[in-house]
């Protein structure tokens, strides 16, 4: 498992990172509209795929799996 | 004349050999931390085509009120499972920490805390099912509320399976501190963790927005 950067821990991390958001999303909805929640996990979801895909590519630059 | 026997000696050894030839493992990644990472991707699309649902339902079909009336669901029971699910990747991720250090007795707390606290999320929406005052043939509502907690639900059992194994194993003494040595629980952690993840985006679809 040496040099491997998916681990349980990683994963954990996004549980965290999850919940913030998830936290976020619902006091959101709860003090406005379900629409303004609606588009703040919409902005949420894309910011999430944009990072996703950056660290995809730094991945593949590093060698891959 | 030695190295000749020897020699003779692991041929008649291979060609004994039963079953499969060793996998080859081009990958850094370990086959078994591999093969949960696609399976959850494969796991995401499949929530994936169920959400679409859910929005198509929602947005396009454009029903007056969502949840149509007279139906409500119980956001705050709902909230408090959500809690309880929460807290349980934290008590997994308490295990694999005790038994990197070494701590075998932390692991198993671990893992026997995280086994009932989704064994409690579980018996919270079997009961919720039962009580929530509409069926899966109410409505496209019904059909998808049940759908998508329910998959989510049947995710949850099969992570109590695993978790179930991973318990009973550390119990009798499997697992060790080296990395290899307990992906037995890593593996489960992670899927455990997906199962985590995949509950919140549920919640805040269905129940809060």
């Amino acid at each position: 498992m040496a040099g491997v950067k998916i681990s349980e821990e990683a994963v954990f991390r996004w549980v965290v990172i999850v919940m913030v958001a998830a936290i976020s999303v619902i006091a959101l909805t709860l003090l406005t509209r379900p629409l303004v929640g609606a588009l703040w996990l919409l902005v949420l979801c894309v910011a999430g795929c944009w990072y996703a895909y950056r660290w995809f590519m730094g991945w593949r630059r590093r060698g891959g799996a | 004349m030695e190295s000749a026997s020897v020699a003779l000696g692991h041929g008649h050894a291979e060609e004994h050999h039963h079953g499969p030839p060793e996998a080859n493992q081009s990958s850094r990644i370990d086959r078994q931390t591999l093969g949960i990472l696609l399976f959850i991707v494969s796991e995401v699309m499949l929530f994936g085509a169920f959400f679409a649902s859910y929005f198509f339902l929602r947005v396009v079909v454009d029903p007056a009120s969502w949840p149509p009336k007279p139906y409500e669901l119980p956001v705050a029971v709902a909230g408090v499972n959500t809690a309880i699910l929460v807290s349980s990747s934290f008590t997994v991720h308490y295990a694999l920490e005790a038994i990197r250090r070494g701590n075998r007795e932390g692991m198993k707390l671990g893992l026997l805390l995280t086994w009932m606290l989704g064994a409690t999320f579980l018996f919270i929406q079997l009961n919720e099912y039962v009580h929530i005052g509409f069926s899966a043939r109410d409505l496209a509502f019904g059909s998808i509320f049940y759908s998508l907690t329910g998959l989510h639900g049947a995710h949850v059992f099969v992570g109590l399976l695993l978790l179930s194994f991973a318990t009973i194993r550390a119990f009798r003494g499997h697992f060790g501190p080296k990395a290899e040595d307990h992906l037995g629980v890593e593996v489960p952690g992670i899927y455990w963790h997906f199962v985590d993840i995949m509950w919140l985006v549920v919640f805040i679809t269905v129940y809060i927005l």
